[in-house]
């Protein structure tokens, strides 16, 4: 082609090719990103099983045998064990998509293609998220549907919804944890450390066993924990007081309190992943 | 002139002590397709990275249509093509172009990418499932899909094979053919030579020419002469216009003759052109026979360009 031909075009001006397209702005951009990590997600095996069937394994194997317990104030025990499993789910997802897998793919390279396109970040990582709800929904209504079906949970239908919303809720401030522990730990230690953070924390905010059950120490120390504020909040939605006492054996405190500390928590995190992002962005360039 | 696409003043870019780009000016005209020619570790992909703004440099500046190249606008503007970046795994082909297109205010259709990138026949395809090449190509398909202005590929061919190579600049040339602005580095002379209009040769962070291919050759090199003659090392390095004396291994003319008593020998002559070396040659009295008179290729003309760069 020819070199310093006479050409009239400003600089400013587009040359666009003949087959060229506007395409939808930031809107349609978010679209496609949340639907992309849909698809990626569902397709990994590793991480659908793990993530997302598991929790429903085992809420079917641990919860169902307890159809026709009843507790004081007439909530099911099956509706309680929907929602500590439903909170387990929650965490771990929340932990592996944003801290295993992010981890995964800041070591691969995809994340520098992605900084040399116009796409803004905050797009990159609210499409993680809306997946992360997308499958949060996916999760729940497996195990509520298993629940009312199979273990004769008899919801409250408002009740449910309610809960449906704090999980949600759940899901959008424990994202930004596993977000920080991907940016702030080394990518390879990254599947470990969310391991380790994750299991004593479900474990001691009674996900898998009543509190009541759990040795002493354990108790002692889940008021220090988010996610048992997240637990509590969440049974404290599903069941009367009356019931969260008798199922998990502890007052259950002030709902602002839960409130507070869950998203104390989560500001907590944002500011360490924009801490970590800024850090990693500013060593890339350097 | 062309309006400038690519404006790039006093760029430099340290890494402790070391120097990997040192004071790059560089002008790109719009529609213009320039290489960027070196040697690994000339500092190409330092350069590409601030280019992009995906790099800090040191000093000096960039501007890319008039603007910041980290700006979005700029960035809607410009298509790159990098060494050592993945694709998602669990996704198709036509997939992540659809992905990467949605980032673009304006894009290409998928077939025309697919097709342009030669991989439409794999548009179902994981990225698990594509061998090298087809990665190369897949992120070719990801650095055009946004119909940009302005192209970078760092070392494109890196990993393909000689026909993939060709099929691929192909691919490159159809693409500037819309009026695009391409700006690619290699470290092979043969495709700067036929893609290029411009060949800008970068050593050890530095500029060392910016020309048409039709000029570096001309810079330098001019003709290779082959010959068998009985003239001595020193006295053909001394010949008008010698740049380079090789000895060549013995082949069928000079051992027919049996003319090894004489001092008789194949030699190759580096000269800026071939008569005047031959004239001196013929005026000492010299046997020369069995000549050859080639044009110097660009590799001939580069190995002294950068040699000459490494002894100053």
């Amino acid at each position: 082609m020819s070199v310093v031909g006479a050409r009239r075009a400003l600089p400013d001006s587009r040359r666009l090719s003949p087959g060229a397209s506007r395409t939808g702005g930031v809107l349609a951009m978010l679209a496609t990103q949340i639907g992309s990590e849909v698809t990626r997600y569902r397709r990994m095996p590793e991480y659908f099983v793990g993530v997302v069937i598991l929790p429903v394994i085992l809420f079917a194997m641990f919860g169902l045998p307890n159809s026709g317990d009843v507790l004081p104030g007439g909530t099911t025990v099956v509706a309680m064990i929907f929602v500590s499993f439903a909170c387990y789910g929650v965490v771990s997802q929340a932990l592996f998509s944003f801290g295993a897998e992010l981890a995964a793919e800041r070591q691969k390279g995809w994340l520098r293609r992605l900084r040399a396109t116009p796409m803004p970040m905050w797009v990159y990582f609210a499409g993680k998220l809306a997946m992360n709800l997308v499958f949060t929904v996916t999760i729940a209504g497996a195990m509520a549907l298993l629940a009312q079906l199979g273990g004769d949970a008899s919801f409250d239908l408002r009740r449910l919804l309610l809960t449906a919303a704090v999980l949600l809720l759940g899901t959008v401030v424990f994202s930004p944890m596993g977000a920080a522990i991907a940016y702030l730990a080394r990518p390879k230690a990254v599947a470990t450390i969310v391991n380790l953070v994750f299991l004593p924390l479900s474990f001691a905010s009674g996900f898998f066993f009543p509190l009541r059950q759990l040795p002493q120490v354990l108790q002692d120390a889940a008021p220090w924990l988010p996610t048992y504020h997240f637990g509590q909040l969440a049974r404290d939605t599903m069941a009367p007081a009356l019931d969260v006492e008798a199922y998990g054996g502890s007052a259950t405190g002030s709902t602002a309190l839960h409130l507070a500390v869950v998203l104390g928590w989560a500001l907590l995190c944002v500011a360490a992943t924009v801490w970590g992002y800024r850090r990693e962005a500013a060593r890339e360039r350097s | 002139m062309p309006a400038d696409v690519l404006e790039a003043v006093g760029l430099s870019r340290h890494f402790g002590t070391v120097v990997a780009v040192d004071s790059i000016d560089l002008r790109v005209g719009e529609g213009e397709v320039v290489a960027v020619l070196g040697p690994n570790g000339a500092g190409k992909t330092t350069t590409i990275e601030m280019l992009l703004g995906l790099r800090t440099p040191t000093s000096g500046s960039v501007r890319v249509f008039g603007g910041d190249p980290t700006s979005a606008a700029v960035r809607g503007r410009v298509g790159a093509m990098l060494q050592d970046t993945d694709a998602p795994e669990s996704l198709t082909v036509a997939e992540i172009i659809d992905l990467v297109a949605a980032y673009y205010p304006y894009r290409l259709p998928t077939a025309d990418v697919l097709d342009r990138a030669s991989l439409t026949g794999h548009r179902r395809r994981r990225v698990t499932q594509l061998s090298g090449g087809e990665r190369q190509r897949l992120s070719f398909a990801l650095a055009i899909v946004g119909d940009p202005d302005l192209l970078y590929l760092d070392e494109p061919t890196a990993s393909l094979d000689v026909g993939a190579r060709r099929a691929f600049w192909k691919q490159v040339r159809a693409f500037a053919a819309l009026g695009k602005t391409i700006l690619f580095s290699t470290h092979n002379l043969e495709e700067a030579d036929l893609v290029a209009d411009r060949v800008v040769i970068v050593n050890a962070g530095r500029i060392h020419s910016d020309s048409t291919p039709r000029e570096l050759k001309g810079l330098l090199a001019g003709r290779t002469l082959e010959l068998v003659t009985d003239a001595g090392d020193a006295e053909l390095a001394a010949l008008p216009g010698v740049r380079a004396v090789t000895v060549l291994p013995d082949d069928a003319s000079t051992a027919d003759n049996a003319t090894d008593a004489a001092g008789l020998r194949r030699v190759r002559l580096q000269a800026a052109d071939a008569e005047p070396p031959l004239r001196a040659l013929f005026a000492a009295g010299r046997a020369a026979s069995g000549l050859i008179v080639t044009e110097a290729t660009l590799e001939e003309a580069f190995v002294h360009l950068t040699s000459a760069e490494a002894v100053r």
